[in-house]
């Protein structure tokens, strides 16, 4: 049962002369729902980067999927093996619509030769499994609009509708919740559930702790590049380390 | 001797590359357009200049008038050409702004005839012996006046109010506006500044060839785009350098690999390769 | 139809092929070139050296083709290191760079340039007739990426790359293609130019050249098909149509690349776009 997915390994991350991330190691296993919480300028959104790909990682870091080593591997190749992530800061293609969004990124397999993707023009089967999509996140009734103008809400919605399109085993998930008001972010949280346990493993940052406790299974906490626990939910919030990094960070926040 | 001559003749043909390029790498750090006109605004600034010359016989008062009148040009430029436009994509900026400067350039052809105007008795054309190699005193001066303008504007950038707003603006301009910095006021006073500068290279440039033509400004035109790509787009100390190094370049270019490559070719392939190794410029804002 | 109704024709079915070509790379794909008038001048120089080496038409001109297709695909390498205003300004040291080398080269004619290129012996009506319907092809073809999952993903390249390379999309093999295909179609048109004129200089593949043709698209809307032949059109007949006032013709031209870009910025086809959607609009609400 315990079929370990993904393996993060001794990575290492440096801005400028600033570590980002200091050795920080972890397992996710097959299916279950882990969230990474820490103060902010932790490292969290770093890591979840670095998973994906798009940050340049210091040796000795190495990252399996599935028991393969995908550390020299592009963004697009780690997509294709079943990696997918969204961002905090929802950035969908601005020149489509809602609908168009999902399409482009459920025809990610036409998509995946330029030469052959030239002489094919079917769209049929990716709108029907768009549509499907966002009515899982519940936004079949504004697939045909234009993404502009379109409430935050509805574009952290349609982010992880696109996200699940290219058919992803592991899903990153960048605050999901940041922005949405205290009704939208527990449906937002409930959506997540839900696709979690069709068989999707998950992995989340979130500042919101109330729902981080509700729904995850596990956690891992950074601090200042540094993994400092992890674990249940319940036990490392009783974590000494933990209390004293938040505590910490709220009174340095309270004297500036 | 020869080594000391070229380098000289770099440094010279940098420093005018300099104060044009310093408003442009104001204007791209402020509104991310590359402003092609900029060249225009040179090009107004040799005629203005050389107008007021003629009429009055006095390079001292040609030269802050040329430049003030250029300056309030510049402004006006932001004012009706690019504001409307900011928040398009950029290509818009950049073609609306090529379009600004070809009709400039014919407005000059078409006011002042296409053969150009020259100076009448025209000013610090005598031979300097500096270090045993002759330079013309125009030259020299063109060099003094880079040096010091840049170097107040540096200082007042530093040491002043607005110009400490000016820099913040620039180098994050909504960093700067939650501090409460007024970016119209800003981006009016680059402008103004910017645009000064190119009238003043522009009145240097025609000293030198005794010469202004509608088609003056077709170099500066894109060998100012390539020197504030070169200096890492926005970043003024880096600019400055660039000029420097591609008026060296060039000296030392046209000499020893001109029969392969021109002038233009030269500093472009030097760009290249450049950018192939660092991607972000010379000198990276971040 | 006289001679000069002829030429004209073909001209403007050379330059539609010559602006769909920039369109694939910079209305599809979201790159922005400055010099793609160094991909014309490829095909051109390419195309004309083989047929005065004795090589039939069509051998001529899928040489050019395919070496300027090759030289795109380099130039878009560079693409994967640059962004948006540093590749602008590279595309436009690559153009600067074509020049630079083409003038240099005695067995290219240097300054002076490639005469006498052979007749492509079918008259002029029927060269006409051939040009336009490889321009028809060109569209059509251009029409179909559109339409294909490759224009899909071009699309989202362009809106935002680092998004599409996200979900799956290979950009950088986007790009390339983009480039190869754009620069390849250059390529024909700049060899169908050789035949068409029998006579080249270094001066039609200048920056200007680059400029014009980013005109055509920009002017008619960026992207779309319909809107790039009109800007085509448009642009290669005005200076015709103004010939009786010459003079202003430049000028004209300058406000007008002006004037689009700051009163309507998604070009001619935009403009059309919303006058549609208003009369739409008008009748539902009657």
């Amino acid at each position: 049962m315990n079929e370990i997915l993904l393996e993060v390994r001794n990575i290492i991350v440096r801005f400028g002369g600033i570590t980002a991330l200091n050795n920080v190691y972890f397992d996710v296993i097959k299916g279950e729902f882990l969230s990474i919480i820490g103060p902010n300028g932790a490292g969290k959104t770093t890591m979840l980067r670095a998973i994906i790909g798009v940050v340049k990682l210091l040796s000795p870091s190495r990252i399996f999927l599935a028991d393969r080593d995908i550390t020299d591997i592009t963004v697009h190749e780690r997509v294709r093996m079943g990696l997918a992530m969204t961002h905090q800061i929802v950035r969908p293609f601005k020149s489509m619509t809602v609908l168009e969004n999902v399409v482009i990124a459920a025809g990610h397999k036409r998509t995946g030769n330029p030469f052959s993707a030239m002489f094919s023009f079917d769209r049929k089967s990716e709108i029907e499994k768009a549509m499907n999509l966002l009515d899982t996140v519940g936004l079949s009734d504004v697939a045909e609009q234009p993404v502009t103008g379109q409430p935050l809400g509805v574009l952290k919605r349609l982010e992880v509708a696109r996200t699940l399109a290219v058919n992803p085993g592991l899903l990153l998930l960048d605050e999901p919740l940041a922005g949405l008001n205290h009704v939208e972010a527990k449906k937002m949280a409930d959506t997540i559930v839900k696709i979690n346990q069709n068989g999707l493993t998950i992995v989340m940052i979130e500042h919101n702790l109330a729902e981080v406790l509700r729904v995850s299974q596990r956690l891992i906490v950074l601090d200042n590049g540094f993994k400092i626990a992890s674990g249940n939910p319940d036990a490392v919030l009783c974590d000494s380390k933990v209390r004293a990094a938040y505590m910490g960070k709220e009174k340095i926040n309270a004297a500036a | 001797m020869l080594y000391l001559e070229l380098l000289l003749q770099g440094l010279i043909q940098g420093s005018m590359y300099a104060i044009i390029a310093v408003g442009l790498t104001l204007v791209y750090g402020l509104l991310r357009i590359l402003h092609v006109a900029h060249a225009g605004l040179f090009a107004l600034g040799g005629y203005v200049g050389l107008l007021i010359f003629n009429e009055t016989g006095s390079l001292i008062l040609a030269m802050p008038l040329a430049a003030a009148l250029v300056g309030l040009v510049g402004m006006a430029v932001y004012r009706l050409c690019y504001q409307p436009i900011l928040d398009r994509p950029p290509y818009v900026a950049l073609i609306a702004s090529i379009g600004l400067f070809i009709a400039m350039e014919e407005l000059f052809r078409l006011i002042f005839g296409p053969y150009g105007l020259t100076y009448k008795n025209p000013p610090l054309q005598a031979y300097v012996n500096l270090f045993g190699i002759h330079i013309r005193a125009a030259e020299l001066c063109m060099v003094g006046a880079s040096i010091t303008l840049l170097g107040v504007l540096s200082y007042l950038a530093q040491n002043t109010r607005i110009g400490v707003a000016c820099r913040a603006t620039v180098e994050d301009p909504e960093m700067a506006a939650s501090f409460g910095i007024d970016a119209i006021k800003v981006r009016y006073l680059n402008f103004f500044i910017g645009s000064a500068l190119a009238a003043l290279a522009g009145i240097f440039v025609s000293l030198l060839s005794n010469l202004v033509e509608p088609t003056m400004g077709g170099v500066p035109s894109y060998k100012a785009l390539a020197i504030i790509v070169l200096g890492g787009l926005g970043n003024v100390k880096g600019t400055l350098i660039a000029s420097l190094v591609i008026g060296i370049v060039e000296a030392f270019g046209t000499i020893y690999i001109g029969n392969l490559l021109d002038r233009d070719a030269i500093a472009f392939a030097f760009l290249i390769i450049v950018l192939m190794i660092r991607p972000q410029g010379l000198f990276a804002e971040k | 139809m006289g001679i000069y109704e002829i030429s004209l024709g073909t001209i403007v079915c050379i330059n539609i092929i010559f602006a769909m070509s920039l369109n694939m790379i910079t209305g599809f794909c979201g790159q922005i070139s400055l010099g793609h008038a160094a991909f014309y001048g490829v095909g051109a120089y390419c195309a004309g050296m083989l047929a005065k080496a004795g090589f039939p038409m069509y051998a001529a001109l899928f040489a050019g083709m395919i070496f300027a297709g090759m030289t795109g695909l380099v130039v878009g390498l560079s693409s994967l290191r640059v962004r948006e205003d540093f590749l602008a300004i590279t595309t436009m040291g690559v153009n600067f760079l074509f020049l630079g080398i083409v003038r240099q080269q005695d067995f290219l004619g240097g300054e002076l340039g490639v005469s006498s290129i052979p007749s492509h012996g079918m008259g002029k009506i029927g060269f006409l007739v051939f040009v336009m319907i490889l321009a028809c092809l060109v569209i059509a073809w251009s029409h179909m990426i559109k339409r294909s999952w490759m224009g899909f993903a071009f699309d989202a390249v362009a809106d935002d790359e680092d998004i599409a390379q996200v979900l799956g999309i290979d950009v950088g093999r986007y790009k390339l293609v983009a480039f190869a295909i754009g620069t390849a179609l250059a390529g024909l048109a700049g060899g169908l130019y050789a035949y068409f004129a029998r006579f080249i200089v270094p001066d039609d593949f200048g920056f200007i050249t680059s400029i014009t043709v980013l005109s055509m698209v920009a002017v008619g809307g960026i992207g779309s098909i319909a809107g790039v032949v009109i800007g085509t059109l448009l642009l290669t007949l005005m200076p015709e149509m103004f010939r009786f006032i010459s003079d202003y013709k430049l000028l004209i031209y300058g406000l007008l690349l002006f004037g689009v870009m700051r009163f309507a910025p998604e070009g001619l086809a935009g403009l059309i776009k919303s006058f549609v959607g208003f009369i739409c609009k008008k009748r539902a609400a009657l």
